[in-house]
């Protein structure tokens, strides 16, 4: 308890400090840590149930996409834009769900590698609506309560809310019922339908809450950036918040936070020499993989809840 | 019109040949460690690599410099089975992970030795074999036959010397297989070299045709992975089929139409077959 209260107080004076220094380059830095920790969550929630999802940069791209042609087509403000866009998102994700949840394991990180390829080869070749390769510019900057969030410096605290919504959200889940039953489906599910568990179900809305979080990610980066083109949503995304995810750790809340705060800098930091932040990230995930299976967080809080914590806690409840 | 069809049939075949090069390692590693391993086009990278430091740099004979590039990633292959995928067999997410992770440093190793340039080599094969109207340049025809050739032995090696079937037993059942004697852990080390080797024997080939840069394994890896989904994960027959159909298909698609619509063909092929079907054609039940 006391490490963890630790690891807050870190956090919290890291989230703090690009508002105190308010330098422009850092307040980018500091946001593209928070959408990318968005998506983070949005992959470990899926971890949560088991399953390895290669497809959350779909959401990725509908959320910015989306938002982005709302907010110039028909001149929606963008926040608005962004959350129908979100909410887009997580809809798609509740309609793919039960088509694509039924497929497991290694399967379904197959599956959903495929499908994420097919999206970014459309958004390539759907030169009318998305742009092509040359992709969209001009995408309207962000305003709220008419003040206006072109500059990083100004977006960062409306990003960092999002990025605490998120943790939040996950942290709630796993405390609550909702957290006993994604544990216990991950831990063993034939177990989890005998107790009486809709896993199926269970899995879907899983999916959807990940969507819906990819999707807003999504739209805040496209006003963020102000340009979008298919580059911006390959396997590389998949790859990153992967990595985030391992290196923080999958089991606990804080894991996407600590793995988010410690990754995302590493390609500004090594701007000249791309080829030693691939090395970097390539040689971590080994190291990790191979020894600190469990991520920083599972280094310093333990393992957490334990094995099997999920399912005696569902039992008892019955 | 039928000119049209046989010059389809014949560059679907031939590109079928390399695709089944690399489907068949991928392929081989699934079904002897249940590891998707997507480092399997890095293998590809490293063999084209030391081909053009070999024999591009260094002036050795071509096809000299192939067999020492297969045989000396097939050295790496089993080095990198031993230490860093052995504690994963059988756990497919972390081993597949790992891989993503050994793909990554390769590519990166690649980029901080060779730069990120394109290198072109000069062509051992050259010249184009005009029968009737039906153009088939000799270079292409000569990897087709060496990967033919490389196929047929691997098939041989397979089917009938006692290793071949030791590696066939621990695919079916490995519990079985040990208790029959079969030592798995050198039975998964030889399978990662050979796959290694196959995989770097398709790069050295294709080397002098598509040229050498570290991101080149990328699409060699796709397209195994497309090949191996649609045969059946672990499927040797279904590799080989698997990989002829999708060498036809991509090639009446490029020709028809353009090839990101053949690309994304395929990979709606793969999302349909994994829904439908996810052992693929020839996958045995699980």
């Amino acid at each position: 308890m006391m490490r963890q209260l630790a690891t807050l107080l870190v956090i919290a004076v890291l989230a703090v400090a690009p508002m105190l220094i308010g330098d422009r380059y850092f307040s980018h830095i500091a946001v593209m840590v928070c959408l990318m920790g968005i998506m983070a969550f949005s992959m470990n929630l899926m971890l949560k149930v088991g399953q390895l999802s290669l497809a959350q940069v779909v959401f990725m791209s509908t959320g910015a996409y989306g938002s982005a042609l709302m907010a110039m087509a028909w001149g929606l403000p963008p926040v608005l834009a962004i959350v129908l866009a979100g909410i887009a998102s997580g809809i798609l994700a509740l309609v793919l769900g039960p088509l694509l949840l039924h497929i497991r394991g290694v399967y379904f990180v197959l599956l959903t590698f495929a499908l994420a390829q097919v999206v970014n080869l459309i958004l390539q070749d759907w030169v009318g609506v998305t742009g092509g390769n040359s992709g969209l510019f001009n995408i309207p900057r962000l305003e709220l309560f008419g003040i206006r969030l072109a500059r990083p410096e100004a977006l960062y605290p409306f990003a960092l809310f999002l990025f605490a919504l998120a943790f939040l959200a996950t942290y709630l889940l796993d405390r609550s019922r909702a957290g006993w039953v994604m544990h216990s489906i991950e831990e063993n599910e034939d177990l989890s339908r005998a107790l009486g568990v809709d896993v199926m179900r269970w899995r879907v809305w899983t999916f959807g809450l990940s969507g819906l979080m990819a999707g807003i990610a999504g739209g805040v980066y496209a006003h963020f950036i102000g340009f979008l083109s298919p580059a911006a949503f390959t396997f590389a995304i998949s790859v990153n918040i992967l990595v985030i995810n391992v290196i923080g750790g999958i089991r606990s809340p804080f894991g996407p936070v600590v793995g988010a705060i410690l990754l995302v800098p590493l390609p500004e930091l090594l701007r000249d020499a791309q080829q030693y932040q691939l090395l970097a990230y390539g040689v971590l995930l080994i190291v990790f993989m191979a020894f600190f299976r469990t991520g920083i967080t599972g280094f310093l809080f333990g393992t957490g809840p334990g094995q099997v914590a999920g399912l005696r806690k569902l039992a008892r409840a019955k | 019109m039928t000119q049209f069809i046989l010059q389809i049939i014949a560059n679907g075949l031939l590109s079928g040949m390399v695709y089944i090069l690399m489907a068949l390692g991928f392929t081989l590693i699934f079904g002897i460690m249940r590891i998707v391993n997507f480092a399997h086009g890095e293998l590809y990278m490293v063999g084209a690599s030391l081909v053009l430091v070999l024999y591009a740099h260094n002036g050795m004979n071509y096809f000299v410099a192939v067999l020492l590039a297969a045989l000396i990633t097939a050295g790496l292959g089993a080095l990198i089975e031993r230490f860093l995928f052995r504690p994963f067999v059988n756990t497919e997410l972390n081993g597949m992970i790992m891989s993503l992770g050994i793909a990554i440093s390769l590519q990166a190793a690649a980029l901080i030795v060779m730069g990120p340039q394109w290198q072109a080599m000069e062509r051992p094969v050259s010249g184009a074999l005009d029968f009737g109207g039906l153009v088939v340049p000799y270079d292409r025809l000569f990897v087709g036959g060496v990967a033919l050739a490389i196929i047929a032995l691997f098939y041989l090696f397979l089917t009938r010397s006692r290793t071949g079937l030791a590696m066939q037993a621990v695919a079916q059942d490995a519990e079985t297989a040990s208790l029959m004697g079969v030592r798995i852990g050198s039975v998964s080390a030889l399978a990662f070299a050979i796959a290694a080797g196959l995989a770097a024997a398709a790069g050295g080939l294709m080397a002098p045709i598509y040229s050498v840069a570290p991101y080149m394994g990328e699409m060699p890896m796709l397209k195994a992975f497309v090949v191996v989904v649609l045969g059946g994960l672990g499927s040797i027959p279904g590799a080989v089929v698997g990989g002829l159909v999708i060498g036809l298909v991509e090639s009446a698609f490029a020709s028809a139409m353009h090839s990101t619509a053949a690309l994304i063909a395929s990979f709606a092929l793969v999302v349909l077959v994994v829904l439908v079907r996810p052992r693929g054609l020839f996958g045995k039940a699980v």
